[in-house]
């Protein structure tokens, strides 16, 4: 399994003991091999298990195959609403005994939504797989939805929605503004929030939460993963025992997506009253995620705007001064399979205009395009991504959710084993490649933000 | 405990009911399987397959203990020395926490930016702080990037620079953190709890501006000559490693590296106490009061510490626990209140506490009191110690998953003298823990009745109300006795002479690092009846604010009014004063939560005597300024409905160039509020204000009109 460290006696093993000028481009050593096991019920639900019994927690995590790109006209904010629906109790689970019964057994849980799923999981010590595993098919097969719990709930998200859209400076921008770069009538499914409108979320009604939990709330739509210390035979026992009972759902309808790249230059102003001086948001469109392009479209978000030696944070912030911070996000809600998002955010000095702001961001984008970037660029950000990885990898959580990602986004769990190698196979070459393809002004939408009331 | 034949070693009980357990889950025919109406019972607790760990002493005294995990290719390692806190000298503490954070800025031939840059282009991280015991550096890196990791980290202890523009830089930021953790009530309570539980100890002692000042780079380089020293330390490496190549990296990277740090000097262990004494800390205006109180335990490893565990998550280890739920949830009284059990090398400690509204710091405390009596004196319930058993056991091995987790995790036992065993067999020993051994651990290392208390908040409020619950001294924040005469706020006027004062409006540019970010402006005008004062803030993306103060003929201030947006969330202060009272709202930036807004109610005694913290710059140009010249003198705030002391004291004289003008100015410190504020005024008449700084900041506003 593990290589041995003979390669420190290697030229190359004394070339970083006397230490390089740069990251010297390191043989990849691996993160761990997660082994895995994937099947379905018969009612449809996915389970994939990944027992390590050198761990002593167990990760019962969740996907359900639902979120804000699932949601219709009129009816936004739905599935993050029904995320806070169940924390709310079941038939069996009052409310608030949830976080009760976790907390006793020393766990830690919590869930969240994206556009294109919404997760819900529990760490727990191994002993308590079944308590995790009671708890997902006891909330999957019997939520108490309540007009009480729904209310209550509706008004939370509001308040949510609130406290971090509509009362921080340029949170408006990133979580509502920037869906505006796919085209409401043939992307309705990426050109909205993931936390809807305030309309939307007081139109709602009760009948429409029912329908829509069991639409998408049931076995058939969702993916059940363990990781952990588990024995594979026990917990295919207790999932049978808990989720075989729970009858399947109907299919829910295909998510219609069309969205042509390259249409042009879009720029528009946008007021926001809780800013103070003017900031900019320019967003590109890139491809669906296991898109070849990903990893160097990721590589070169990091370069571009990520940490102190990024490329916007030494040209517009240190040297330039036109903004006191500039960042790069790729996809921030999470990655899809429609079209994604490559953005920066960039916020001004006092006394500079969005429109220089504008330019001091366009000049670095194409700088990128035209020259390219370094190799100790690169090595940089691949060790920091690998890094990452490999971090995240020593939980049962992170293992668990990278399993799940892999399956829903890139068709196979197995892809957690292989993915991250084309990251550590991108060159300087590819990501000029997608710099000067991908970061165009043809491709873009501008908000031009201003501090004034919308 | 063995687990690689996949048996499980225990009581045959254990191993039936898994079996039995495992027989019935058994897929059989779905259609037979009920769904349970009530949450499945635990399963038993496999035996923990911690990894194993092997140890070795270099030839230089540096004790090395490997944990093999070879999952995932990450390394942790840690270095520790007994250099904490506990060995700063009288009068300079802070010492070590100051070296230990100097010791990446700058070390063999890299800058501190050199440092930085080697470690995080590899994806890794270094880090270096002292607590009360131990000074610790924490590297996290790739297994190819581990030689690095030894090789800078062993710059870090061998041949750190010390470059005198970092120790200050240092000294800079640790006397702004410390302004503001000195102006919140809840530090100053655990302050004045280390001192009243370790008397002449010197645990008892923590850092204060002064003593921060006080120390030198030579102090510095002292510390670190004497105190980092292989003989006695101990580093912990967990991941991808083994002994052998651990061993080897460790010889290579920290050779020619000797010695043995002085041994501690014996130190008196503080005194037993036999009676309960609360310490007032007077905070004059306090809406609340902060309530600790604490007692003295054992050293580490005493055999009772799994009980205690037990009991301390009972009595006040969560939410669900009994503080939680009777001072909170029953009684309203609270946000929050807690217990926790501290590790000291030395005597450990004991600690509940609770944050409540003033008006019932009495009843709080008392309850308080009770309940840690009640833990040790009433048989436990067994729905009680089996959630906290499972809460606790339950937990444990999520704090132990990843290699950093696990290198602290052993590294803390080993220091600690907690047992050879104690990481392993952490969740056997404490599932052990009987009813009475809780109740017996809480008897005797939870002291209702010989305790020391702290409460901080209004004297004038509450001190005859906790008088009678134990015998009571009251000391200012700085731990200056006070007598209960003192509680009674007596103001002391700032003597400036109205008719010096300047009616104009000056504007000020605000400047950070040489960039102007904002725009002050500050007028002073007449009105029919007295004076109305103006001051207008916009700094960059955070702040645009307007004040408005009306005041009578002699500036006692008749309303307070202030309206902004602090990074984007709206402020407002709403004060009226009339008949000796001060009575409003304001909701401002609250110091002790950056960025959230703290809202308060003001309805409270004021006098004529007390400056409104908003005019003390309009007066400025009215006072007798000369070298020595220093005045103490009450302010009231409209932004908190409290009361403080003030300082105005000349530090100096210079010669200062402004857009507005040049001249020689006196330099002056503004002390008593959450900042230390300097002003530079014109020495000659009228006595303008030219130049502001907030000490610790590099804010300034140099007046441009």
């Amino acid at each position: 399994m593990r290589t041995s460290t003979r390669w420190l006696f290697t030229p190359l093993g004394c070339a970083i003991l006397a230490g390089l000028a740069f990251p010297p481009a390191i043989p990849a050593q691996d993160p761990g091999r997660i082994n895995f096991e994937r099947y379905t019920l018969p009612n449809g639900l996915t389970v994939i298990l990944a027992p390590d019994r050198t761990t002593q927690v167990v990760a019962v995590n969740v996907w359900y195959d639902v979120g804000s790109r699932n949601e219709v006209r009129g009816r936004t904010g739905f599935a993050h609403l029904f995320e806070h629906m169940m924390f709310q109790g079941s038939a069996n689970v009052k409310k608030g005994e949830y976080m009760q019964l976790v907390e006793r057994a020393g766990g830690e849980f919590n869930g969240s939504t994206a556009e294109d799923r919404t997760n819900y999981f529990q760490v727990l010590p191994s002993n308590r797989l079944n308590l995790g595993l009671w708890l997902e098919a006891e909330r999957m097969r019997s939520l108490a939805i309540t007009k009480d719990n729904f209310e209550n709930q509706r008004e939370t998200v509001k308040e949510e929605r609130r406290l971090k859209v509509d009362n921080q400076p340029y949170s408006g921008a990133l979580f509502e503004g920037m869906y505006a770069l796919a085209d409401s009538a043939t992307c309705f499914p990426y050109s909205h929030s993931v936390i809807g409108s305030m309309d939307d979320l007081n139109a709602a009604q009760v009948p429409d939460v029912q329908a829509f939990f069991d639409l998408y709330y049931a076995p058939n739509n969702a993916i059940l993963t363990l990781t952990g210390d588990f024995d594979a035979a026990e917990a295919k026992g207790l999932i049978e025992q808990y989720f075989g009972g729970i009858t399947r759902g109907k299919e829910p309808p295909p998510v219609a997506c069309s969205q042509p790249f390259g249409t042009g230059k879009s720029s528009r102003p946008w007021p926001d009253s809780k800013a103070t001086v003017p900031g900019v948001l320019v967003a590109y469109r890139v491809p669906e995620y296991r898109h070849g392009d990903t990893p160097a479209l990721d590589l070169l978000a990091t370069i571009l705007g990520q940490g102190e030696s990024s490329r916007l944070n030494r040209a517009v912030v240190r040297d330039q001064k036109l903004a006191q911070g500039a960042i790069t996000l790729m996809n921030p809600a999470g990655p899809r399979r429609g079209p994604g998002v490559f953005l920066a955010l960039g916020i001004a000095n006092s006394g500079v205009s969005a429109d220089s702001l504008e330019r001091g961001l366009s000049e670095v984008f194409g700088t990128i395009a035209r020259e390219g970037i370094s190799e100790a660029e690169l090595s940089k950000a691949k060790n920091a991504y690998r890094s990452r990885v490999i971090l995240e990898r020593q939980q049962a959580l992170y293992r668990a959710e990278a399993l799940q990602a892999a399956n829903l986004f890139l068709g196979d769990p197995d892809a957690v084993n292989t993915a991250w190698r084309r990251t550590m196979d991108v060159t300087v070459a590819d990501v000029k490649r997608v710099a000067a393809e991908y970061l165009r002004a043809d491709n873009s939408l501008t908000l031009l933000i201003t501090a004034e009331a919308r | 405990m063995s687990r690689t034949d996949g048996r499980m070693v225990g009581r045959s009980v254990t191993l039936n009911a898994r079996t039995l357990a495992f027989l019935l889950v058994v897929p059989v025919a779905a259609a037979a399987q009920e769904f349970p109406k009530t949450p499945p019972p635990p399963a038993p607790v496999r035996p923990a397959p911690f990894p194993p760990f092997q140890e070795a002493t270099l030839p230089n005294g540096l004790r090395l203990l490997v944990v093999e995990n070879r999952k995932e290719p990450v390394v942790s390692v840690s270095l520790s020395f007994t250099a904490g806190s506990v060995l700063d000298p009288a009068g300079k503490e802070g010492l070590a926490g100051m070296t230990a954070s100097l010791l990446s800025k700058g070390a063999g031939k890299r800058t501190a930016d050199q440092f930085a840059e080697a470690i995080e282009s590899t994806g890794g991280s270094l880090s270096a702080g002292a607590g009360s015991d131990f000074l610790t550096l924490n590297a996290n890196v790739m297994t190819p990037s581990l030689p690095l990791a030894f090789e800078l980290m062993a710059d870090a202890v061998i041949r750190p620079t010390f470059p005198e523009a970092e120790v200050e830089l240092l000294r800079t930021q640790t006397l702004s953190g410390l302004q503001v953790q000195l102006s919140q009530p809840g530090a100053l309570a655990d302050i004045a709890l280390q001192q009243a539980l370790y008397g002449a100890h010197p645990y008892s002692r923590s850092p204060v501006p002064a003593s921060v000042r006080a120390i030198t780079r030579a102090d510095i380089v002292a510390f670190h000559r004497a105190r980092l020293r292989p003989s006695g330390a101990l580093m912990v490496v967990a991941g991808d490693v083994s002994l052998a190549e651990a061993r080897r990296l460790a010889t290579q990277a920290f050779r020619g590296w000797l010695g043995t740090p002085p041994a501690a000097a014996a130190v008196k262990p503080p005194a037993a106490r036999t009676a309960s004494e609360i310490v007032l800390v007077h905070r004059p205006g306090s809406v609340q009061s902060n309530i600790l109180v604490g007692n003295l335990t054992t050293p580490p490893g005493d055999p009772r510490q799994y009980a205690a565990a037990v009991a301390n998550r009972i009595l006040g280890g969560g939410s669900d626990s009994r503080l939680f739920l009777i001072l909170r949830e029953q009684k309203g009284w609270t946000y929050g209140a807690y217990s926790g059990l501290s590790r000291r090398k030395g005597l450990g400690h004991f600690t509940a506490s609770a944050e409540v509204r003033t008006e019932v710091t009495d009843s709080a405390l008392v309850e308080l009191l009770a309940q840690v009596r009640r833990i040790g004196r009433e048989p436990l319930p067994a729905g009680d110690l089996e959630a906290a058993k499972g809460s606790l056991v339950g937990s444990y091995p999520l704090a132990v998953e990843t290699a950093e987790q696990v290198a602290g995790a052993v590294a803390n036992a080993r220091l600690y003298g907690l047992g050879a065993d104690y990481v392993q067999n952490y969740r056997v020993r404490l599932s052990e823990v009987t009813a009475a051994q809780v109740e017996s651990a809480a008897r005797s290392l939870m002291q209702a009745d010989a305790a020391a208390i702290v409460v901080v908040g209004d004297g004038a409020k509450i001190y005859d109300r906790i008088k009678g619950i134990a015998p009571t001294r009251i000391v200012d924040p700085d731990g200056k006795p006070l007598t209960p005469a003192d509680l009674v706020a007596r103001a002391a006027a700032l003597p400036f002479d109205v008719k010096a004062l300047v009616v104009k409006s000056d504007s000020f540019g605000i400047m950070v690092q040489g960039n102007q970010l904002g725009a002050m402006t500050a007028s002073l005008e007449p009105t029919a009846d007295g004076f109305r004062y103006v001051e207008t803030t916009n700094i960059a993306a955070f702040v645009q604010q307007r004040t408005e103060v009306t005041a009578d003929q002699a500036l006692a201030p008749r309303e307070v009014k202030q309206t902004g947006k602090v990074q984007g969330q709206e402020t407002r202060i709403d004060v009226v004063f009339a008949g000796g009272r001060a009575k409003g709202t304001a909701v401002t930036p609250d110091p002790e939560k950056p960025g959230t807004l703290k809202s308060v109610t003001i309805d409270t005694t004021w006098s004529p005597e007390l400056l409104e913290e908003n005019l003390v710059q309009a007066v400025l140009p009215g006072l007798a300024w000369n070298e020595q010249a220093k005045w103490t003198f009450s302010v009231f705030s409209a932004a908190s409905g409290e009361t403080r002391q003030s300082t105005l004291a000349v530090t100096g004289k210079e010669s200062v160039t402004v857009p507005a003008g040049s001249g020689d100015a006196w330099k002056v410190d503004l002390t008593g509020g959450p900042q230390v504020v300097q002003f530079w005024v014109s020495v000659t008449a009228p006595h303008r204000l030219m130049k502001v700084a907030i000490a610790g900041t590099p804010i300034e506003m140099h007046r441009i009109r």
